[in-house]
């Protein structure tokens, strides 16, 4: 969940940041970022696992959430 | 910790400081990005493939790739300091 | 007037709750628990991962007196999660894993004797006041002031029997050999707290060998199972020999150092083997800190990457038994250090 500490140093640093995490660590996440003083911060919820898909696979799956992830870094 | 319980409440929670989120710019065109790959599996394809779209769909200027040594550690503050003085906005994959 | 609440039902229903009944912290028994410290109460040990709850000696005091702690047992309680706390034991990325490990103190010196630390007959389990309160002091903290509870702010798939209590010592009355502490450089003086984040023992029984090789080669082969993270990343081991196979090695004449650095040596698999099943990852395989050819399928993978990444030493009961206990994948190093009494 070291992502999640990442993203809210950058938030810290006044850039705006957002992190790509998997289902399994959903509700880690969500406590991390309640934890560090960032409740309902957003984040990119991919299924889990992804560790075995193909490059191909992997990279059509990204594709979907990339809209998804420009609006949480943009007003 | 005083209440009317008789005994001692101890459950966390409360006091914390609050972070505010950053402002976000109204969009990507002409911006550089920073994506903090942690190494974990798959981190560095995904991370590659949205810097990808983002400079061919948003306007994406610049993205700058860079990994943090250990997956399961945060990253140095002198690696996000770096960054945060190169890009205007960050992604950081895979959490988890 | 409000409704007399039930005390026990009040904390059994906390979120935090480790599903145990605790004892009930009255300002008067706080009082009597922090006479256990010479510290300030109000001295701030440090927050808790992920929640990053502040941890001060009287919080700290709190939750060993909930966990149903002795006062002369809060010495060893803020020991622990001092060192817990130290940034290369990655408190944090425990918390949030998917993996099930838990911090295991091994307290040595002679408070903890003196306290009542057992490390003999049947160190690991129930019946022994300072082992199980210890280690639940320690835990209550990471649920409460950490939030490290199972489907909130930790991913854990199956947690571990470890995380109702994790805190031993070694049985000095039959080990042939000085203490992990003293294998440090610590004297035998020191009260000394190890900590290594590891999985449940594993326990390999053998009541045949007679001599160090045999016996080792059982042990060796309990240390590198395909699905273990020994195998897959650099990671701490536990082993905590029984009197009785220890003292097969001592009598052979090998020292601690002799044993520890066999099991170091033989404890492995190539890599043929290891690309059958499990989590054997060509990339992992590059990670280690050591120099692997993961190509060479008669290579030879030690499930310990580094020396002092085996944390020997004796403990249980007299019997033919060894337990064995895995590590994490996710970059947690043992610590060690003199706590005060």
């Amino acid at each position: 969940m070291c992502s999640v500490h990442d993203t809210i140093e950058f938030e810290k640093r006044g850039i705006p940041a957002t992190v790509v995490i998997t289902q399994a660590f959903k509700n880690a996440a969500v406590f991390q970022f309640k934890g560090k003083g960032m409740a309902g911060h957003p984040y990119i919820e991919m299924p889990h696992p992804i560790s075995n898909l193909k490059p191909e696979e992997m990279r059509e799956l990204t594709l979907r959430y990339v809209d998804q992830l420009v609006r949480q870094i943009t007003a | 910790m005083a209440n009317d319980l008789g005994f001692i409440d101890p459950t966390a929670g409360g006091g914390r400081a609050m972070v505010a989120l950053a402002p976000r710019p109204m969009d990507l065109a002409g911006k550089v990005v920073g994506l903090l790959d942690n190494t974990k599996e798959q981190g560095t394809l995904i991370l590659e493939t949205i810097g990808k779209v983002l400079q061919e769909k948003y306007g994406v200027a610049k993205v700058i790739l860079r990994a943090k040594e250990h997956y399961s550690k945060p990253a140095t503050d002198s690696l996000i300091d770096e960054m945060s003085k190169e890009v205007q906005v960050a992604i950081a994959a895979v959490g988890g | 007037m409000t409704e007399a609440v039930d005390e026990f039902e009040f904390f059994l229903n906390k979120q935090w709750s480790d599903g145990f009944p605790v004892v009930t912290p009255t300002e008067a028994r706080l009082e009597t628990m922090l006479k256990g410290t010479r510290c300030d109460p109000d001295e701030v040990i440090g927050s808790i991962p992920p929640a990053m709850e502040k941890a001060t000696v009287r919080t700290v005091a709190i939750h060993a007196l909930m966990a149903g702690c002795k006062p002369e047992y809060l010495p060893a309680v803020l020991g622990g999660i001092n060192l817990m706390l130290r940034e290369e034991f990655n408190m944090n990325g425990v918390q949030g894993t998917m993996h099930g490990v838990a911090p295991l103190m091994i307290v040595n010196g002679p408070y903890a004797k003196k306290i009542g630390i057992h490390g003999e007959n049947g160190c690991f389990g129930p019946s022994f006041r300072a082992n199980a309160t210890i280690g639940r002091a320690i835990r209550l903290m990471m649920l409460n002031l950490g939030g490290g509870i199972a489907g909130i702010g930790s991913a854990t798939i199956f947690s571990t029997p470890l995380r109702y209590t994790a805190c031993i010592t070694e049985n000095t009355t039959q080990s042939p050999w000085e203490t992990l502490a003293v294998s440090k450089g610590y004297l035998d003086t020191d009260n000394v707290i190890t900590c290594a984040m590891v999985e449940s023992p594993r326990l390999c029984f053998d009541d045949v060998s007679q001599e160090p090789d045999r016996l080792l080669n059982g042990i060796a082969d309990s240390m590198v199972a395909m699905g273990s993270w020994n195998m897959h990343a650099r990671s701490d081991m536990v082993v905590a020999m029984g009197p009785q196979h220890a003292t097969i090695c001592s009598k052979a004449g090998m020292s601690r150092a002799d044993v520890h650095a066999r099991l170091c040596k033989i404890a492995g698999r190539k890599v043929r083997d290891l690309k059958n099943g499990g989590n054997w990852r060509r990339e992992r395989a590059l990670g280690f800190p050591i120099k692997v050819n993961p190509d060479d399928d008669d290579f030879f993978i030690p499930a310990i990457k580094e020396a002092d990444d085996l944390q020997l030493m004796v403990a249980g009961g007299w019997g033919p038994c060894t337990a064995v206990c895995h590590g994490w994948s996710g970059g947690s190093k043992a610590v060690h250090g003199k706590y005060e009494i």
